[in-house]
């Protein structure tokens, strides 16, 4: 589990791991973000997480050998932190008005729709990190039966809070964007405010649940919109 | 000192004007974009004659055809491209400090050299700070680029201005270098011989497809690299998809990205970069790290 350590430029450097995504290596990844924090606190301007990546901005550049020989000091065996407990219910109104790929994506897997809505509401998703729009979580747990290949024409627009399936992944839009994702449904809740100092609601690690609601819901929380809630 | 609020009146404006200063930093772990100046060079110098702070708010832009209008006084300063300024109908050079009377008119026309260009002013801008930076981002901030009519604050100590210090030349060469210093990327070992000898011996055009987000370049590379676990990016990272262009990533790009991260940029190399005006060429020189 010890990650491999690569200088990008004087500023940038990473540390990468050999195995694919899991709870496991996200743990570890999570442990080795807090140690690396403690121990670098006055060096580090910002640490950021990948599938299998943990990037370090210095606040000034710093010869390699101090985080190599940091890295050779620390035993993976130790970690003892477990992945939070936190599970966030997110209401889902999965239907052809708020997800206009759902039928589509039924048939090229050759399933009904309902089918797709079950598979997509059974897992617990862990949350990896947040990229590509400000507020989307990279999610991990999606069904093999539901892996789709992305459009190979992205939309030029997908609504805010569509819920969506691409490659191995699902995950939802917090602002309207373009994107190449299959649509299956929408959530009425907001998933970012920069007005608020920590602009989302959930942190790496914990989960997501998606819970199917009716278009009725789905209209009466857009009109009082209310925070995601814990299970 | 007073600080009563000015206002800079936009009366024309091409695309691409915007407010920045240094950026969201810190956000990325929410998927915030950094955004900042592009030309974070520039940016430090018009902050720097106006003993600003490094961090205060400047006017950037990035099209010609823009006409403003000061409602109070104040000190401006200038940097980056060389353009046709105008200052209420007179031709200005296009560096240096300048005194702004109540209702003074500055008009921004082509551009002779570079591609951006930096208008500071005394304290700087003062529009709303959403994460700690004024930088205009969609979704974060009200505005994303300047609209005609639209007003941004600043100080103003009702007071005409005097600038009495010596006047310090902007030295406009320093944007012109076509050999850009590079750092290997995480995944430049990956490649195999013949393409990193490729990417170190041609030279690259700077396409139409270049705004705050991202540059792409014209020229096509064969690629066999595979996409991979989505992974941090930064401004200045070089991304060859698997279509083979090379896209090199600004400030308001995403924080992530799948595909393989060749090449990265410096701060410099990134504020040379950002005023090399489209069809032009570049090449990059490769550095190692340490």
């Amino acid at each position: 589990m010890k990650p491999r350590f690569k200088q990008i430029s004087p500023l940038i450097c990473e540390f990468e791991w050999d195995s694919a995504a899991s709870d496991e290596l996200l743990r570890y990844q999570l442990t080795f973000k807090k140690n690396l924090q403690q121990d670098f606190d006055s060096e580090i301007t910002e640490l950021r997480l990948g599938f299998k990546t943990l990037a370090v901005i210095l606040s000034n550049p710093l010869n390699s050998s101090v985080f190599e020989d940091w890295l050779n000091s620390i035993n993976p065996e130790e970690i003892s932190s477990s992945l939070p407990e936190k599970i966030w219910e997110i209401p889902v109104c999965y239907s052809l008005a708020t997800g206009r790929d759902l039928s589509s994506l039924a048939k090229l897997k050759n399933i009904n729709q309902e089918e797709v809505i079950s598979l997509h509401t059974q897992p617990l998703y862990r949350i990896h990190f947040y990229g590509f729009l400000p507020g989307f979580m990279y999610l991990n747990g999606l069904k093999a039966e539901l892996h789709t290949a992305r459009k190979s024409i992205p939309d030029r627009e997908v609504p805010v809070g569509s819920v969506a399936i691409g490659g191995s992944q699902t995950g939802i839009y917090p602002s309207s964007s373009p994107g190449g994702w299959h649509l299956i449904g929408q959530t009425p809740i907001s998933l970012f405010d920069p007005k608020l100092p920590i602009p989302v609601f959930a942190a790496a690690g914990e989960r997501i649940e998606f819970t199917p609601i009716t278009i009725r819901e789905f209209d009466q929380l857009a009109r009082h919109p209310r925070k995601p809630e814990l299970r | 000192m007073i600080r009563d609020i000015g206002y800079l009146k936009i009366l024309k404006t091409g695309p691409g004007t915007s407010v920045q200063d240094t950026g969201r930093i810190g956000y990325a772990q929410y998927g915030v974009p950094i955004s900042g100046a592009l030309d974070s060079k520039s940016f430090a110098w018009v902050n720097h004659l106006l003993k600003n702070k490094d961090s205060d708010a400047v006017l950037e832009i990035c099209q010609p055809g823009l006409k403003l209008q000061f409602d109070s006084p104040t000190l401006i300063c200038l940097a980056g491209a060389k353009a046709a300024i105008k200052l209420n109908g007179g031709i200005i050079a296009s560096d240096g400090i300048y005194e702004i009377r109540e209702s003074d008119q500055l008009e921004i026309g082509a551009f002779h050299l570079g591609s951006v260009l930096y208008l500071g002013i005394k304290n700087g801008f003062q529009s709303d700070k959403i994460m700690n930076s004024r930088s205009w981002y969609s979704g974060i901030t009200s505005s994303q680029f300047a609209k005609k009519e639209d007003q941004i604050p600043y100080f103003t100590n009702q007071d005409y201005p005097s600038y009495t210090a010596s006047k310090v030349k902007w030295d406009f060469n320093w944007a012109q270098k076509n050999v850009i210093e590079v750092f290997a990327g995480p995944e430049w070992k990956l490649l195999n011989k013949k393409s990193q000898e490729l990417i170190e011996s041609m030279q690259f055009t700077i396409s139409e497809l270049k705004n705050r987000m991202a540059v792409q370049l014209s020229e096509l590379l064969p690629n066999t690299l595979p996409e991979m676990a989505t992974a941090p990016v930064f401004p200045g990272t070089v991304q060859l998809t698997s279509g083979g262009k090379l896209i090199i990533l600004m400030k308001d790009a995403q924080v992530t990205g799948g595909y393989p991260r060749i090449l990265q940029f410096s701060e410099e190399g990134l504020s040379v970069l950002a005023q090399v005006p489209t069809r032009q060429m570049i090449k990059f020189q490769i550095k190692k790290s340490h």
